[in-house]
């Protein structure tokens, strides 16, 4: 190995160093309306005193990337700053025909279907920039789909460490369980980030990885 | 006019050489396409980035289902390693994963449901 080579992989790992002090970012993935935003707030809310964008029950509400700066989350004694990522729905299709069934005019649903496209690419493009992802499923849901297979996949490639959330356990048909057993090899932790509970172990567990 | 649904079986080297504009051509005209290996993550998210950019009014995007065949088998750890090793330097050798990828037009195809051994197309 030559000096040079020496020099960058020092540097490299100088800058890793200091990335994971400084700069640690978690981002939050999944598909559409999982509960991301709802959960973004929660988060900003317990540890910032704000919330960071708006929820809604229509489909790709979230269409471009938040960033709440400097979150201070503290457990006991030890405390950890991180940057929060919230990153529109990754879908395979947009039809904007859907849209109207939530009352949209048929040019503000075009509107919305093409801001939506653009929010899938920029969600795949931010991967590469996480420390570690929260997977937001919900727990309602079939959890073997493509878009939460090719996500998880992709973040293993990377080797990016996840946690899966199983988000909506406070609704009747929710089974964070039937998650756990579709993706046996990942720590998956059932809440409900509308009412808060079981935010608690989230946050024990994000101090216990970070 | 009735839309005519056509199936296209393509091999994964295919699919690579191909441009990804006449994957997403065919898929615009109604065409099933069927690949004879399971794409990476990363071709995954290629694909659907790239349908994405052609979403438009006449075409919504796509349903993809990928299965990656695996060994049911019941066996003892080293058997289970072995087997690893020997799957992964078998696609290494082959240069692709086994198993196989559906891609459809999301227009036509309503519904896919995804078991851990089997893909059901609704269409």
């Amino acid at each position: 190995m030559g000096l040079a080579e020496l020099r960058k992989r020092l540097a490299s790992f100088l800058s890793s160093l200091f990335r994971k002090k400084k700069h640690i970012r978690i981002g939050l993935y999944g598909p559409v309306n999982s509960g991301k935003t709802t959960l973004a707030n929660r988060i900003s809310l317990d540890w910032l005193g704000e919330e960071m964008g708006k929820a809604s029950v229509i489909p790709h509400e979230t269409r471009e990337i938040q960033m709440k700066e400097n979150v201070i989350m503290k457990r006991g004694n030890k405390s950890l700053t991180f940057n929060l990522i919230d990153t529109p729905g990754i879908a395979t299709k947009i039809d904007f025909e859907n849209f109207l069934g939530f009352g949209l005019k048929k040019k503000e649903a075009k509107t919305r279907a093409k801001e939506a496209t653009k929010g899938v690419i920029e969600a795949i493009k931010w991967l590469d920039n996480m420390d570690m992802v929260l997977v937001v499923l919900d727990s309602t849901l079939d959890p073997l789909n493509q878009v939460n297979i090719t996500i998880l996949g992709n973040l293993d490639a990377r080797k990016i460490p996840v946690f899966i959330v199983a988000n909506k356990v406070d609704l009747k048909n929710s089974s964070a369980s039937r998650i756990r057993d579709a993706f046996p090899n990942y720590r998956t932790i059932g809440i409900s980030a509308k009412n808060g509970f079981n935010l608690d172990e989230l946050y024990d567990s994000l101090m216990k990885e970070l | 006019m009735k839309k005519q649904l056509r199936i296209k079986f393509l091999p994964y080297e295919k699919f690579r050489q191909n441009n990804i504009n006449s994957v997403l051509k065919d898929l615009h005209e109604n065409t099933i396409i069927i690949i004879d290996a399971k794409l990476n993550s990363d071709e995954e998210f290629f694909l659907i980035r790239e349908t994405m950019k052609k979403v438009s009014d006449t075409f919504s995007g796509i349903e993809l289902s990928s299965l990656e065949f695996k060994s049911k088998e019941k066996m003892n750890v080293l058997r289970k390693t072995l087997d690893t090793v020997k799957t992964g330097l078998l696609e290494k050798m082959i240069g692709k994963k086994r198993g196989m990828t559906i891609i459809g037009p999301a227009d036509l195809v309503r519904k896919v449901k995804k078991n851990p051994e089997d893909v059901l197309l609704y269409v």
